[in-house]
C-alpha cells in the first residue's frame, strides 16, 4: 500500500480528493456484494436459504396471531430458473407495511424486542427478494389478505439497494380463496443440489413444530407433514433488558430515553427484576465504585492513652460546662459503643449528641461547633493530631508518631488475620507501618480515609512492594488480595446520594461505574416467560411423528442466562427401529425453533454432541470421541430472547461456555434414559440367550439322567426358575372330596421384591378364596384377581376350591416374560 | 461283569441319580468338587501326605457353561458306564474324539484338558479311581530294570516275569493298572526312579543295577500314575528304600515332589500314589558348586517356577528351601547328563555312590 503520509503537507488537496471518493453505502447495497453473510453464496443454497427465511416468517406470522399454521411451499422449475411460491395462513399483512417488510432490509418488529422468535433483524425475506431480483432480475410477487377483508392485496416489488427501500413496481387488488395469509412468489437461478438439505430443513422444522401442517411440493415430489398436536406453543411475553446483558452504550441510550428522575427508579421502571431492594444494592455498589468507601477505625481500647472527651472539650468553646461535658461524654460513649467507625458514622454521631445536648440543656450546638467536634475526634482516632510543639519537621518524631501510630496497630491486626501464619510478625508490623503511612499521607488530601476497592489495591501494592523491597520477603499476590478484602471488608459504602439521571446522562464515567455495579449486582435471573421451548412431551411427540424409533427421550434444562438474555436447552434421542444403523447419528441442531442445517461443523451443539463419551451410554463411538455411530437421532434446541449464532445467516450456535454446558446436561439427561433403556435390553438380550440355551440343555441333562439311572423323566421347571431366577407362577391341584384344592405357589428367586397382578379364569365357580383376592363372573367364567406383594426368595400362595372338571387359565402381570416361569 | 467293574459302575449310577434328585427337589442341579489349585492342599499327618483342603468349587448348571459341564458329565456317566458293563478300555484321548460321536453337539468336549478334567472330577465325586472306569492315558506306563521277579495278570493270562533276566535292555513295561501285579522277590537293597531316558539307558549300559541291586525305574518326565503307583507298592510291600535322581532345575524337582508328595491334580489319589519316604537324589544345586557341573544360566520361568515352589507347601521343607535358595543365588541349572562332562563312567563310579552313601542308602 502507498503511504499517504509522506505527501502530507506537501500536496494539500490529497486528503480532500480522497474524501470525495468517500461515500455512504446503503445496507441492501453492502448485502448485494455480500450475499454469502446471509446464506446466499450458491444457486443450491440460495433456494435453500430463502424457503428457510419465508416458512420461519410464515410460522412465526401466524404463530403470534394465534392461528395453527398451514404452510405451503411449491418450487417450480421455470427453464434455467426456479420460482418458489410460500403460503401462509397467517393474519396477513396490511397494505403500508407489506412493502417494507418485504422490500427493505432492516425493517422488522422483531430486533428491538426481548422475545423468543425464529426471525430477529427483519434481514432474512428481503434478502430473498433481493437475491431473486439479482439472480433473475424479476420483481417478488406477494398476495396478502387480512382478515376480514373481501378482498387481497397483490404487489410486485424490488428492493431499491441505493437506498434500501422498497420499489412498488404493480400494486393492485385482486382476489384469494385463502381468507387471510401471505403468499409470496420468487423468480431465482438456482438448483436442486441441496435437496437433501431442503428436505432435512422441511422434515426438521415438522419435528420441532408438531403443530403446524407443512407441505411440500417440488417438481418431481410431493411431501405433506401433518400436525401432531393442536397445542399452539405458549404465546411468548416480551421482557425489558436484565441489568446482568446491557452494555454501555446501551445504558446511555436508555438515560437519555427515560422519564425517571432517580437512578433508583430508572432502574425499577426500565430493567426486568429489579425492584427497590436490588436497585439499592445496585446504587450501593455504584456508590462503592464511584464514591469509595470510608475507612472505619477501631475505636481507643482503654488502655489507650487517647482522651476523646478532653478532644471534645477542648474544640467546643462558650457552650457552658456541664452542656460541653454532657456533648463531649455522650460522644465519647457513644464512639466507644462501635466495633468500628467510619467518618460519616462519626458525624451521624456528633450530630445526635448534638441535638440531644440541645434539647436537654438549652443550649444551640451550631454547625461550627459540631464540624469542630468531628474533626477533633476524628484526628484523635486516626492518630493525627498535630503535635504541640510544631516539630513535625523532626524526622525521629515523625517515626516515634509511626511506630506507635493507632492505625498501624488496627492495620497490622487485620493483615496478620487475612495472611498466613507463615509470615513473621515483623513482616507484618512493618508492612502495617508503611500502609499506615500510605493513610496518614491520604489524610492530608481527605481525611475521611475514602478509597476506591481500586485505590486501595493500590496502596496494599505500595506497601507490599516497599516490605518486599527492604525486608526481603515475599508479600505475594495472593496475600495482597487477602489483605485488600479484608480492609475492603471494614470498609463502609457511603451514604451519598447517587446523581440524578440527567446527571448521569453526560457522565459517561459515572454511568460506566453504574454499569459495572449492575454486573456485580446479584440479581434474580431474568423471566421465562419470553421464551417458548418446545417442551420435553412436544419434542417426544415431534420425534415419534418423523421417525419410526424403539426408543425416544427428551430434556427441557430450566432456564439460565446468558448475557442478560434468557435461554433454554432442549434435547431429544430417538434410537433403533427404522433408522438407519449403519454410519454416525444424525444431529439435528434447532434454534428457536429453526432447523440448523448448514455449517454443522462450526456450530456448538455439534462440538458439544462429538465431546461427549458416548460409549457410557452404550453407544458405539470410534475413537471414544466425535459423533456416535448407530440408529440415532440426537436433537437439540435453543431457545434464546437472543441465540448467539457465529454469523449472519444463522447457520450456526456459537461457542458460548453457558449454552455449552446447558447443551451438554440437557444431552446427557436424554441420554441417561437411552442407556438405562440399552442396558436393560442387553441384560433383557442376554436373559433370553441364557434362557434360550438352558431351554435345549436342561431338558437334554433330564433326558439323559433319566436314561442312565433307568427313571422317568424329571420335571425340570422349578431349576429353570430358580436358574434364571425367575417369578416362578405354579399352580399345585390337589383332590379333595367332590371338587379338588388348588394352590397358586408364587416363589420369588428374583433379587427384588416383586408385585404381581394375577388373574385365574377358572370355568366354574371358586369357593374358600384365600384372603385378598376377589372373583368376578362374566359369561359363565369367573375371573380371580389376586395381588401379590412378594419379596425376594420369599413364596406367596393363593388357595380356593372348585370342582373336580374346571379348567383353569392364568395371566401373569408385574413381571416381564423374561423374567417369569408360569406352570399351569 | 466282575464285581469290581459293578461296583464303579453303580457308583457312577448313584451320581446321575443325585442331578435326577437335584431336579426332582426343583434344585439346580450341581456338583461340588475340591478346587485342584496348590492354595487348597494340606498335609495329612496320619498318612503322611498331601491331600486336597476344604476348599470346593462347584459345578452348577446356574450359568450356560456350567449347565455344559454338567450335561457333559452325564454324557460321560453313561459312557463309563456303558464301557464296564462290556469290560472294556478306553484312552482319555480317545474319550475325546468319541465324544465327537455323541449326538448332542452341547454335550462335546472342545479340548482334551476338557474331558481330562471331568474324568478327574467324576474320580473324585465317585470315588473310583480312573483306572477302575477303565480309562487309560495314551502312553502307557514307563519301564522298571532290576533284579525283581513278579506275576502279570493280563488280558492273556498270567505272566510271570523277572526284570532283569526275561527282560530286554529296554526293562519290563508297567502296566496301565499295576494293581494286576503280584510281586515274587526281589534282591533288590533300592529303588532308583530316573528322570530321562538318556541317563537311564547309561545307568543300564554301565551295569549299575546289577553291581548295586537297584531297581532302575524310568519316570520319563512327569511320572505316570502307574509309575508312581507302582514305586509306592514296591516301597510299601518291598520295603526298599526309594530315591530319585533328576534334573537340576525346577521342574526335575516337581517330578521329586509328585513321587513323593503326590501331584495337585491327583491329590484326591494321594494315599494310593505317593511315596512320602522318596529321597531326592540330586542334581541338587549343590552339587552343581560342589563337581563344578556344566550350567545353563536361569531363565525367567525357571525363576518363577523357583519362586512359586519356595510357595508349595510340599517344598516347605528345611532342606528344600536351603537347595531353592541357593539355586536363585547361584542362578544357574544343570541337566544330568552334565555329570558326563567328567566321564562317562563318573555318574555311576563316583557320583551315585558318592550321594547315596551320603543318604544312608548304600
Amino acid at each position: 500500500m502507498t503511504s499517504f503520509q509522506s505527501t502530507l503537507g506537501e500536496e494539500s488537496g490529497i486528503a480532500e480528493e480522497l474524501a470525495e471518493s468517500q461515500q455512504a453505502i446503503s445496507i441492501a447495497e453492502f448485502f448485494e456484494k455480500n450475499k454469502h453473510m446471509l446464506g446466499f453464496d450458491s444457486g443450491a443454497r440460495g433456494l435453500v436459504t430463502a424457503v428457510k427465511e419465508a416458512v420461519d416468517n410464515a410460522l412465526d406470522a401466524a404463530e403470534e396471531a394465534g392461528i395453527l399454521p398451514d404452510i405451503y411451499v411449491e418450487i417450480q422449475e421455470e427453464g434455467d430458473y426456479y420460482r418458489l411460491i410460500v403460503e401462509d395462513n397467517g393474519p396477513g399483512l396490511t397494505k403500508e407495511s407489506l412493502p417494507k417488510v418485504f422490500g427493505k432490509l432492516l425493517y422488522g418488529s422483531r430486533f428491538h424486542a426481548r422475545e423468543q422468535s425464529r426471525g430477529q433483524q427483519g434481514i432474512g425475506i428481503s434478502a430473498a427478494v433481493l437475491y431473486s431480483q439479482l439472480t433473475s432480475g424479476k420483481p417478488a410477487k406477494i398476495t396478502s389478505r387480512t382478515e376480514g377483508t373481501s378482498e387481497a392485496q397483490y404487489f410486485e416489488l424490488i428492493v431499491d439497494t441505493d437506498d434500501n427501500e422498497p420499489e412498488i413496481s404493480v400494486e393492485e387488488t385482486t382476489t384469494w380463496d385463502r381468507p387471510h395469509g401471505t403468499r409470496i412468489e420468487l423468480e431465482m437461478e438456482a438448483n436442486m443440489r441441496a435437496r437433501q438439505q431442503l428436505h432435512n430443513y422441511i422434515k426438521h422444522t415438522a419435528v420441532v413444530n408438531p403443530h403446524a401442517r407443512l407441505e411440500l411440493r417440488e417438481p418431481k415430489a410431493h411431501f405433506k407433514f401433518e400436525r401432531a398436536t393442536d397445542q399452539l406453543p405458549e404465546e411468548t411475553e416480551e421482557i425489558r433488558p436484565h441489568p446482568h446483558g446491557v452494555e454501555l452504550g446501551t445504558v446511555i441510550k436508555m438515560l437519555a430515553a427515560t422519564d425517571s428522575q432517580t437512578v433508583s427508579g430508572f432502574l425499577q421502571e426500565e430493567f426486568t427484576r429489579v425492584g427497590k431492594k436490588t436497585a439499592e444494592s445496585v446504587i450501593d455498589a455504584f456508590r462503592d465504585r464511584h464514591y469509595g468507601r470510608e475507612m472505619r477505625w477501631r475505636p481507643p481500647a482503654s488502655h489507650e492513652s487517647v482522651d476523646l472527651d478532653a478532644a471534645v472539650t477542648d474544640a467546643t468553646a462558650n457552650k457552658g460546662a456541664d452542656a460541653t461535658a454532657a456533648f463531649a461524654g455522650a460522644i465519647e460513649d457513644e464512639v466507644a459503643d462501635t466495633d468500628r467507625i467510619a467518618h460519616y458514622e462519626l458525624r451521624d454521631v456528633v450530630d445526635s449528641a448534638a441535638d440531644d445536648v440541645e434539647d436537654e440543656h438549652g443550649t444551640t450546638f451550631g454547625d461550627t461547633v459540631r464540624e469542630n467536634a468531628i474533626d477533633a475526634v476524628w484526628l484523635e482516632l486516626i492518630d493525627a493530631v498535630p503535635a504541640d510543639d510544631d516539630e513535625t519537621d523532626d524526622p525521629a518524631a515523625d517515626d516515634a508518631i509511626e511506630s506507635e501510630s493507632r492505625l498501624v496497630a488496627d492495620l497490622y491486626d487485620l493483615a496478620d488475620d487475612a495472611t498466613s501464619t507463615r509470615k513473621d510478625d515483623e513482616v507484618i508490623q512493618a508492612f502495617a507501618v508503611r500502609l499506615a503511612g500510605t493513610f496518614e499521607d491520604e489524610t492530608e488530601d481527605d481525611p475521611r480515609h475514602r478509597l476506591t476497592h481500586e485505590t486501595l489495591r493500590e496502596y496494599v501494592d505500595r506497601a507490599a512492594e516497599l516490605t518486599e523491597e527492604y525486608d526481603d520477603v515475599a508479600f505475594g499476590d495472593t496475600a495482597r488480595e487477602n489483605v485488600v478484602e479484608a480492609i475492603w471488608g471494614v470498609m463502609a459504602t457511603v451514604p451519598d446520594d447517587p446523581p440524578l439521571v440527567r446527571e448521569l446522562e453526560g457522565d459517561r464515567d459515572a454511568t460506566s461505574d453504574l454499569v459495572d455495579g449492575m454486573r456485580a449486582t446479584d440479581i434474580m435471573a431474568p423471566p421465562t416467560r419470553c421464551l417458548s421451548p418446545i417442551s420435553d412431551d412436544l419434542i417426544q411427540a415431534g420425534l415419534e411423528k418423523e421417525f419410526d424409533a424403539e426408543f425416544y427421550s427428551s430434556a427441557t434444562r430450566d432456564a439460565e442466562v446468558h448475557g442478560g438474555d434468557p435461554f433454554v436447552v432442549e434435547a431429544g434421542i430417538a434410537y433403533g427401529g427404522e433408522l438407519p444403523a449403519e454410519g454416525s447419528a444424525n444431529v439435528m441442531r434447532f434454534a428457536n425453533r429453526v432447523p440448523l442445517v448448514y455449517q454443522r461443523g462450526a456450530c456448538a451443539t455439534t462440538d458439544v454432541v462429538k465431546s461427549i463419551g458416548w460409549r457410557n451410554y452404550g453407544l458405539d463411538q470410534p475413537g471414544g470421541s466425535g459423533l456416535p455411530n448407530g440408529p440415532v437421532v440426537i436433537m437439540i434446541h435453543v431457545a434464546s430472547t437472543n441465540v448467539p449464532f457465529t454469523s449472519e445467516s444463522k447457520d450456526a450456535v456459537a461457542n458460548v461456555p453457558e449454552i455449552e454446558d446447558e447443551i451438554e446436561l440437557a444431552i446427557r439427561e436424554a441420554a441417561r434414559d437411552l442407556k438405562s433403556f440399552l442396558n436393560k435390553r442387553r441384560s433383557m438380550q442376554k436373559r433370553r440367550k441364557k434362557q434360550n440355551v438352558l431351554g435345549t440343555i436342561l431338558p437334554e441333562m433330564a433326558t439323559k439322567v433319566a436314561e442312565v439311572t433307568g427313571r422317568d423323566e424329571p420335571d425340570i421347571d422349578d431349576a429353570i426358575a430358580r436358574i434364571m431366577n425367575n417369578v416362578l407362577v405354579e399352580r399345585e391341584l390337589e383332590q379333595n372330596g367332590d371338587g379338588q384344592a388348588v394352590s397358586v405357589v408364587v416363589e420369588n428367586n428374583s433379587s427384588t421384591n416383586k408385585t404381581l397382578e394375577i388373574t385365574d379364569i377358572v370355568s366354574a365357580e371358586p369357593a374358600g378364596l384365600s384372603d385378598g383376592a376377589t372373583v368376578v363372573e362374566m359369561d359363565g367364567e369367573w375371573f380371580i384377581k389376586w395381588e401379590a406383594d412378594v419379596s425376594s426368595g420369599d413364596d406367596a400362595v393363593l388357595k380356593y376350591e372348585v370342582a373336580d372338571d374346571a379348567s383353569f387359565d392364568l395371566d401373569v402381570k408385574g413381571v416381564e416374560t423374561e423374567k417369569l416361569t408360569v406352570k399351569q | 461283569m466282575s464285581a469290581d467293574n459293578e461296583q464303579a459302575r453303580a457308583q457312577l449310577i448313584d451320581l446321575a441319580a443325585q442331578f435326577y434328585d437335584q431336579f426332582e427337589l426343583g434344585e439346580i442341579p450341581h456338583m461340588s468338587v475340591p478346587t485342584r489349585t496348590k492354595n487348597n492342599i494340606e498335609y495329612d499327618e496320619e498318612m503322611d501326605v498331601w491331600v486336597y483342603g476344604d476348599r470346593e468349587s462347584t459345578r452348577s448348571a446356574n450359568s450356560v457353561r456350567g449347565a455344559r459341564k454338567l450335561l457333559k458329565a452325564v454324557y460321560t456317566i453313561e459312557f463309563l458306564a456303558d464301557q464296564l458293563e462290556e469290560d472294556r478300555s478306553s484312552t482319555l484321548r480317545e474319550l475325546y474324539y468319541l465324544s465327537e460321536s455323541w449326538d448332542n453337539k452341547e454335550a462335546q468336549f472342545n479340548d482334551q484338558d476338557e474331558s481330562n478334567g471331568l474324568i478327574e472330577d467324576l474320580e473324585i465325586v465317585s470315588g473310583v479311581t480312573r483306572e477302575d472306569f477303565h480309562m487309560r492315558p495314551e502312553e502307557s506306563g514307563a519301564t522298571l530294570m532290576g533284579p525283581l521277579h513278579l506275576r502279570e495278570q493280563t488280558r492273556r493270562g498270567e505272566r510271570e516275569i523277572h526284570c532283569q533276566e526275561d527282560v530286554g535292555e529296554g526293562g519290563y513295561q508297567i502296566p496301565n493298572n499295576p494293581d494286576t501285579i503280584e510281586f515274587l522277590g526281589t534282591d533288590a537293597d533300592f529303588i532308583l526312579a530316573v528322570e530321562t531316558g538318556g541317563m537311564r539307558d547309561r545307568l543300564v549300559e554301565n551295569g549299575f543295577d546289577e553291581e548295586y541291586n537297584a531297581l532302575i525305574v524310568h519316570l520319563k518326565g512327569q511320572p505316570a500314575r502307574a509309575t508312581r503307583r507302582i514305586t509306592k507298592r514296591l516301597h510299601n510291600e518291598l520295603d526298599l528304600p526309594v530315591t530319585v535322581f533328576a534334573d537340576g532345575d525346577p521342574w526335575s524337582y516337581r517330578i521329586y515332589g509328585s513321587v513323593a508328595y503326590g501331584s495337585i491334580k491327583s491329590a484326591h489319589l494321594s494315599e494310593y500314589l505317593a511315596t512320602p519316604e522318596a529321597k531326592y537324589i540330586g542334581i541338587q544345586p549343590a552339587d552343581i558348586v560342589e563337581y563344578d557341573l556344566p550350567t545353563d544360566p536361569l531363565s525367567d520361568s525357571d525363576i518363577n517356577a523357583l519362586e512359586s515352589e519356595l510357595e508349595d507347601p510340599r517344598f516347605q521343607t528345611e532342606y528344600w528351601e536351603e537347595q531353592i535358595e541357593l539355586q536363585l543365588e547361584i542362578e544357574k541349572k544343570s541337566e544330568q547328563q552334565s555329570l558326563a562332562s567328567h566321564g562317562l563312567d563318573f555318574v555311576t563310579d563316583t557320583y551315585l555312590p558318592e550321594r547315596l552313601d551320603a543318604m544312608g542308602i548304600i
